[in-house]
């Protein structure tokens, strides 16, 4: 439960704010960070923690993009394909991440270690080909790379280092 | 009062208050603006564009303040360059529109063939179509055809259960958002929301249970398309195949006007029935609300389990007979019996049966014992002189008015006062709660005032002496026509107010409106706080003017009607104190709902109901005679506000049944009185009569209709949604004497003692969902009803050893129910707070000691 694992957290956050309701972005965070993607009982474990209905959250869940409610890889590769980004090459690029990692767009791999999604601008036109991964950004790629920091990250995960942003 | 302003509309100038919504502004003078998204019972949001008007404003000269003029003398428009939403613009000095020029037109047409780009082609079998507001529209201004492929349409889930009682259409609602701000911000209870954006935006909900709400029927009512319908009456019938019948919901004292839909059906053999209950329009009870409760509780008037022969025991046996056998047999009891019969009315009989049953008593002897059941609430001569005004609406109430609730759990007991005052907090308006423990409605309130059961007189009695001390009192009319002045002054002295904060933002109110119910109140501890909230509405003179003044919150529909035909709960207690041989119970189940009632009942000699089910109490008696539901009959009913109201026939009979006024007047006529009425007009009329303050409610003032705003139903059905013009009358409300000029008014000391209490005091509390004799029938709500339960304060129940969720022990007397432990730390210590009507077997009705204990094994 996140109230026990994250009790400083939590307080912190609520501290931030004049009434609970408005803690609600952050502990979605809290909680996607936590279980990697939001269940509705994730939902409603932070609707409780916030007070607010269950549905509030799940309706927060769904507008914003960067909150996911579908299970997802470990790493969540999203790689904008935009269209300056597609102007650099973008599409291409997607299409053979897809393909190197074996999956349909939008898919997970197998070992559940990768989900890939395209997206819209991430505001690094300049530096396209370009994704983030976990929210962190890696710009001005090409396949090598890209295959460099793959096989880097399925080692990290294989060892169970602890994963980017942590 | 607003500044009155001058506007435009089509060239023609209207004198308007300012800063009216421009689509209401237009509508009421006669220019149709559609909408999508606006209603009129909500703020704006301008969502769906289709309101779409040309806006300009006069030009006006900075340093002369004239308008600038053209060549020809015409004052100059500004306009916008581009067309504006109507529903997001108030009305000001100078404002002009265009309503009708080629550009709205083709703006409007753009905006239905954009909505019309992923909705289905359902009309044909969608519950909505004949009277859907998209249909309308889209015949009135769409384009007629789309430029948009078929196959691109986004095809969504079709069956999407939003719980038990209503459905989704994903495909076909248009998001104008209507269902999702009525909930957050008319209702408050925030469940139901938009999921994910765009062309995939969808409506949601997770709470628990799933749209968690007493109000959720009202969405598909105002829903623009046929996205929500409800179990019910999806795929029920079609509109237009529907016979509207005016009606009234015989279940609370607000007494919402509803109409019944009503159609000759395969599943009654071709015979009439009701498809569906929607709600009436009336501005001046229910608005354009209803209830679930109201709207999904009609089963009760087709049910197979109703009784539908009369029938007299033979020993074990109950032998069906016909109708004269009845009533002679029950006249040759009432004849041997004499005076020494109980007669109970039961709390939604028609004002025309009651006047029948008081006839009846009359012919029996000269004590005519007349009851009422449920017998927990009194105080008619407290309403009686300082009733609500005349013309009280809520909705007209504003940061000048004050309400208290007292000793109710209001939702439970009346959900659409309670829905008004929730939304008159949110204008500003004083609303203070007092209860024992809390209820939903403190989270709206300005104030609360706790207090522990028992006290709730002493709390008012202590807002009358605040008034007291703070020199409240109004001299004018205190001593043009008060009479008890003295001796109630006298006895203030010295009170102590419990909550002086509180007190005063309802003594500083202009316009002061009381609610008392009866929870935690024994009958005799009511009727002083009734005669308390009297004493201090008197005092400070907020009687006889409209949003001032005392609302009982009676535990059934027509319990006002009851006590104005002279039944009282008084008189039942003393029956049940000492008991008579014989009882006439008519449309009631004490014996199923009270402990002391069932074993008085068990004990009588003989005993008659007019039921329209075996109740407990049926089963019990020696001559059972089948009444009629609401459905089946015609008749009024008087809301807690006095005001008077028709309900129509919508149905055949159910077997031989007979409405409660021909049995009793067919009875009657056996004891020698006089030859039955044809009609429950000629009842009223002799009501009218005899009863001077029924002397205005003859049939045609009770049927009479005015034009009330915002317009449903016709050819608006866009523009307020789906609830029905009313055409079976407003109704007309009784003036209380500080209405007479010539009635003197009368204060005097209460009696504030609060009962003894020794160990646990069981605290007989109202749901809403109960297993009413009626509404149990009803099984579309069943996953809405709890399983019977008794709620502890977490102190209690650790002392007795109950865990929160365990199977107990409730003692009452003799019997033993068992009931489901609610353990928590809100409900007061020291009580047990037990709902009434839940269980199979009687529990109580008004508070005693008792004991909670483990079940043995
Ligand atoms: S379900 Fe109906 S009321 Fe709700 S947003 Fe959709 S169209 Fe509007
Ligand atoms: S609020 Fe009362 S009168 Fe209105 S529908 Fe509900 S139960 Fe019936
Ligand atoms: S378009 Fe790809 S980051 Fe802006
Ligand atoms: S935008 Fe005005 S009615 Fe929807």
């Amino acid at each position: 439960m996140l109230a026990d694992k994250y009790a400083d957290r939590i307080e912190e956050i609520f501290a931030k704010y004049p009434d609970k309701r408005s803690g609600i972005m952050d502990l979605l965070y809290l909680a996607q960070e936590e279980y990697g993607w939001l269940s509705e009982d994730a939902l409603r474990e932070v609707a409780a923690l916030c007070d607010v209905d269950p549905t509030q959250a799940q309706s927060i869940a769904g507008f914003y993009t960067m909150f996911s409610e579908k299970p997802k890889g470990k790493y969540w590769l999203q790689v904008c394909t935009d269209l300056p980004c597609a102007l650099r090459g973008a599409d291409q690029f997607y299409r053979e991440l897809c393909e190197y990692l074996g999956v349909e767009d939008g898919g997970t791999t197998g070992d559940g270690l990768f989900t890939v999604e395209q997206v819209m601008c991430l505001a690094a036109c300049d530096r396209a080909p370009m994704l983030q991964c976990n929210f962190h950004y890696y710009e001005n790629l090409d396949m090598e790379t890209i295959k460099a920091l793959i096989e880097q990250w399925r080692a990290r995960a294989l060892e169970e280092v602890p994963e980017p942003g942590e | 009062m607003a500044d009155i302003v001058t506007i435009t509309i089509d060239g023609q100038d209207f004198q308007v208050p300012a800063g009216t919504n421009l689509v209401d502004a237009a509508k009421m003078l006669g220019t149709d603006i559609p909408v999508f998204c606006y209603h009129p019972k909500m703020e704006p949001v301008g969502m769906c564009r289709m309101c779409l008007v040309e806006l300009g404003s006069i030009s006006v000269n900075r340093e002369t303040g004239e308008p600038d003029l053209d060549e020809n003398g015409e004052p100059v428009v500004r306009w916008f360059p581009k067309l504006q939403t109507a529903c997001t613009q108030k009305t000001y000095e100078g404002m002009v529109i265009r309503t009708t020029t080629e550009k709205v037109v083709a703006g409007r047409d753009d905006i239905l063939e954009f909505i019309l780009t992923s909705h289905p082609l359902d009309c044909p079998v969608c519950d909505k179509g004949g009277e859907c507001p998209l249909q309308n529209l889209t015949m009135a201004y769409g384009p007629g055809q789309s430029r948009f492929v078929f196959t691109d349409k986004l095809n969504l889930d079709k069956h999407v259960p939003l719980g038990e009682l209503i459905y989704l259409d994903r495909e076909r609602c248009i998001q104008c958002a209507r269902c999702v701000r009525f909930c957050d911000e008319l209702v408050g209870d925030d469940v139901l929301a938009f999921h994910e954006r765009g062309r995939r935006l969808q409506i949601v909900t997770i709470s628990d249970p799933p749209f968690d709400t007493k109000f959720s029927g009202n969405t598909t009512d105002i829903c623009p398309v046929g996205a929500l319908t409800t179990t019910d009456f999806r795929f029920g019938a079609r509109p237009w195949e529907l016979d509207e019948v005016p009606t009234i919901c015989p279940y609370c004292p607000v007494g919402c006007n509803l109409s019944a839909s009503t159609r000759l059906d395969r599943d009654t053999g071709g015979k009439k029935i009701i498809k569906r209950i929607m709600p009436r329009q009336n501005e001046e009870v229910n608005e354009i609300w209803i209830c679930d409760k109201g709207r999904f509780g009609h089963h009760h008037s087709r049910s197979t389990e109703r009784i539908l022969h009369p029938m007299i025991r033979k020993g074990d046996e109950l032998v069906t007979v016909d109708w004269a056998t009845a009533y002679a047999e029950v006249a040759a009891r009432l004849k041997k019996y004499g005076d020494r019969t109980g007669f109970v009315a039961g709390p939604a009989l028609s004002n025309e049966d009651l006047w029948e049953l008081r006839k009846l008593t009359r012919l029996v002897g000269e004590q005519r014992q007349r009851g009422l059941w449920p017998a927990t609430m009194s105080g008619i001569e407290a309403i009686a002189q300082a009733g609500a005004g005349v013309g009280t609406r809520v909705q007209d109430m504003g940061p000048g008015g004050a309400i208290l609730v007292i000793a109710s759990d209001f939702e439970e007991e009346a959900p659409i006062w309670w829905l008004q005052v929730k939304q008159a907090a949110d204008r500003g308006v004083k609303v203070v709660v007092a209860n024992a423990r809390g209820t939903k409605l403190d989270k709206y309130a300005a104030a609360t005032m706790p207090y522990a059961y028992g006290d709730a007189v002493a709390v008012m009695n202590g807002l009358a002496a605040r008034a007291r001390s703070r020199k409240k009192i109004a001299r004018s009319l205190v001593e043009s026509r008060v009479d008890g002045m003295d001796a109630l002054i006298d006895s203030l002295k010295g009170v102590k107010v419990p909550h002086p904060e509180a007190a005063d933002l309802l003594l500083d109110a202009d316009d002061l409106l009381i609610f008392a119910g009866g929870e935690g109140l024994t009958l005799a501890q009511h009727g002083e706080l009734m005669q308390a909230a009297a004493n201090l509405l008197i005092l400070t003179a907020h009687v006889g003017r409209p949003n001032n003044g005392l609302v009982a919150v009676w535990p059934g529909a027509n319990v006002q009607g009851a006590m104005d035909m002279g039944f009282s709960a008084e008189t039942t207690a003393a029956l049940l104190d000492d008991p008579p041989p014989m009882w006439f119970i008519a449309e009631a189940d004490p014996a199923g709902e009270d402990v002391r009632a069932a074993e008085v009942i068990a004990n009588a000699e003989c005993v008659v109901v007019t039921s329209l089910f075996m109740t407990e109490t049926a089963q019990q008696a020696d001559i059972i005679l089948p009444g009629q539901s609401f459905a089946e009959r015609d008749g009024t009913f008087t809301n807690g506000m006095r005001r008077v109201q028709r309900f129509y026939t919508a149905q055949g009979p159910i077997g031989d049944s007979l409405p409660d006024w021909k049995i009793f007047a067919h009875i009657g006529r056996q004891m020698g009185g006089d030859q039955p009425r044809i009609s429950t007009g000629l009842v009223m009329r002799e009501i009218t009569e005899k009863v001077f303050r029924y002397a205005d409610m003859g049939y045609p003032n009770l049927a009479r209709v005015e034009k009330q705003f915002p317009d449903v139903g016709g050819d608006d059905l866009y523009y307020g949604g789906t609830a029905y013009t009313n055409t079976g009358g407003l109704g007309v409300q009784w003036k209380t004497n500080a209405e007479h000029e010539q009635h003197r008014l009368t204060v005097r000391p209460v009696n504030v003692d609060s009962f003894a209490a020794d160990g646990l005091q069981l605290i007989p509390v109202r749901v809403l969902y109960d297993r009413g004799m009626w509404f149990r029938v009803s099984d579309v709500m069943d996953q809405r009803v709890p399983a019977p339960y008794v709620e502890l304060n977490e102190a209690d129940a650790a002392g007795l050893g109950i865990a929160d969720g365990e199977q107990i022990a409730v003692v009452l007397g003799e019997r033993t129910v068992e009931v489901r432990a609610r353990v928590n730390g809100k409900t007061p210590a020291g009580y047990a707070l037990l709902p009434m009507r839940l269980s199979d077997a009687p529990t109580l009705t008004v508070p005693a000691a008792g004991v909670v204990q483990k079940i043995e094994e």
